[in-house]
């Protein structure tokens, strides 16, 4: 893929993430802050499909966004084809663990597998 | 060539914050607090996981974040994160060609267009959020 579009990927990512995580945020300050993390409240929010839902998307915006400006960063450090292969792979594989890790929590919570 | 080699500083002239102004420092921030912010995603997916092994280990899990140091490191979380927003915000429409000047003849003593007051206004507008950010999330996080 162009770096081009690789950055508007980038770009796009962090700012769906700044709206996702802004309503994450309101979410806790809907009530007292400790309350708010309470195991009954947060097993409230999985059972809430429009929340999970949103949670998963977020998790893959901020897994993209995260993974792919650290593979920038270390591509700014060293260069040569093996090494950025090396990385590029890298990157995704990270990625995909964050995310596959991330949904399970999401998935078994909303199902109430514990 | 021994010449050439013997100037070059490699890593550490990239590296050096001081050379090139608040340009640089908030290059280097932006790298910093991405960082930090992509260990504390992993740490928080993995420390949110704990909930699907019930209630004991969901209040085990607070007991050890939901103390000073946590809350401490989390306002950092918070003054890192809209440091990285704004910043980032700033260099997108750089990159879009929005606030980086016209592009006109160089002349010495070279002073890049692009490096302007408005870019550098940026960058202070995007620490003093961040800061106020930080005592926001302070007062919440320790009025509790």
């Amino acid at each position: 893929m162009r770096e081009s579009i690789i950055m508007k990927i980038h770009y796009g990512t962090a700012l769906g993430a700044v709206a996702l995580v802004a309503v994450h945020i309101l979410m806790r300050m809907s009530q007292k802050f400790s309350d708010s993390l309470q195991y009954q409240n947060v097993i409230a929010n999985y059972h809430f499909l429009p929340y999970a839902l949103m949670l998963e998307v977020l998790l893959i915006l901020l897994s993209v966004h995260g993974f792919n400006g650290l593979r920038v960063i270390l591509l700014e450090l060293k260069q040569g084809s093996t090494y950025e292969k090396m990385i590029n792979y890298g990157s995704l594989a990270a990625m995909a663990i964050l995310i596959a890790y991330g949904s399970r929590t999401i998935l078994m919570a909303g199902m109430g597998v514990s | 060539m021994a010449e050439r080699l013997s100037n070059r500083e490699g890593i550490k002239g990239m590296a050096n914050p001081t050379r090139y102004g608040i340009e640089r420092v908030a290059y280097w921030l932006q790298r910093l607090t991405g960082l930090g912010l992509l260990a504390y995603l992993i740490g928080h997916i993995y420390e949110t996981s704990t909930i699907v092994n019930g209630k004991i280990a969901w209040d085990k899990m607070l007991e050890f974040t939901q103390t000073p140091q946590g809350h401490i490191f989390l306002t950092l979380v918070i003054g890192m994160c809209v440091f990285h927003t704004v910043n980032g915000v700033r260099v997108m429409l750089g990159h879009g060609g929005i606030g980086v000047g016209k592009p006109g003849q160089p002349e010495y003593p070279y002073k890049a267009a692009s490096l302007n007051y408005k870019q550098r206004l940026c960058i202070w507008v995007s620490i003093a959020l961040a800061a106020l950010a930080m005592m926001y999330g302070a007062s919440v996080l320790f009025g509790d």
